[in-house]
């Protein structure tokens, strides 16, 4: 992101919250599509604590001294989501391990969760634009 | 990242399902079907589904790769159990003991597939929605 003051570290995060949700609702239709294939392991994408962890620490991470090294503490751009699946273990049916309510439900909640951030980043511009315009 | 993965994914869902219903009414239609080209009763067919992610792979990031998949019908099979022996002597497909070999199909199951399909459908419809939404939400940003 722009390195301008005015675009500043909310504007980032709810970028990457957006670009995030926007992973999560891939995976999630993707635990829809197959609700009813034998064997698949639902996926999950977790994502929340690491972008938490890394809202107080922007910026602040540790020095790298070579551009191979891995950023320790990194700032939002590092902040990736982590697949996580639960492989059916009950041994009953076809393997599938699917909750069709559960995903329907963790889909709604991302989509609002999404629009939110898209609204709150609309009102930060919003305001940008009002400044810009002089008040008008 | 492609803001139509999820549309595709739920697109790919559809079309399994679609056919999945097509095969449990063709199963309905022949339930009394006692006699087909291939001789014997009509044996009621199955749908297996198998997740496929080769067509999203190249969009998506490193770190989902494998953890988002479409689906698609793999096969349809013939169900081999034994068909069900009816006795009406009357009947032209009779054998010489009277019995007539009907279709393996139990009208009960069928319904309740059909209704599952049904419902895994308006799922994937929901997912369709959730996405078109979504992608122009992001795009009303800054209007």
């Amino acid at each position: 992101m722009s390195t301008l003051g005015i675009f500043d570290k909310t504007g980032q995060l709810l970028q990457k919250v957006m670009d995030l949700r926007q992973q999560n609702q891939d995976v999630i239709a993707s635990n829809i599509a197959n609700a009813q294939t034998p064997g698949y392991a639902p996926a999950r994408l977790q994502f929340e604590d690491a972008l938490a962890g890394a809202v107080g620490r922007d910026g602040q991470g540790m020095a790298t001294t070579h551009p191979q090294h891995l950023p320790v503490g990194g700032g939002l751009d590092q902040v990736q989501g982590k697949v996580m699946r639960t492989p059916d273990r009950s041994g009953l049916g076809d393997g599938n391990n699917v909750n069709l309510d559960q995903e329907m439900i963790g889909l709604a909640e991302n989509q609002i969760l999404f629009e939110a951030a898209a609204q709150m980043l609309n009102k930060k511009m919003g305001l940008l634009k009002y400044a810009a315009q002089d008040g008008r | 990242m492609d803001i139509f993965t999820s549309m595709k994914v739920g697109a790919s869902a559809l079309k399994a399902q679609r056919m999945r219903l097509n095969t449990i009414s063709s199963n309905l239609a022949n339930v009394e079907t006692t006699s087909t080209p291939e001789g014997g009763p009509y044996k009621k067919k199955n749908v297996v589904f198998r997740p496929v992610g080769t067509a999203f792979e190249k969009q998506l990031d490193s770190n989902l790769k494998g953890a988002v998949q479409g689906v698609q019908v793999q096969r349809i099979s013939a169900d081999e159990r034994a068909p069900r022996m009816v006795y009406d002597p009357a009947h032209p497909d009779a054998d010489p003991q009277g019995y007539v070999a009907m279709p393996n199909i139990n009208v009960m199951d069928e319904i309740v597939d059909m209704m599952s399909a049904t419902s895994a459908y308006e799922a994937n419809v929901t997912v369709v929605q959730s996405a078109k939404r979504m992608a122009l939400k992001a795009l009303e940003i800054g209007k």
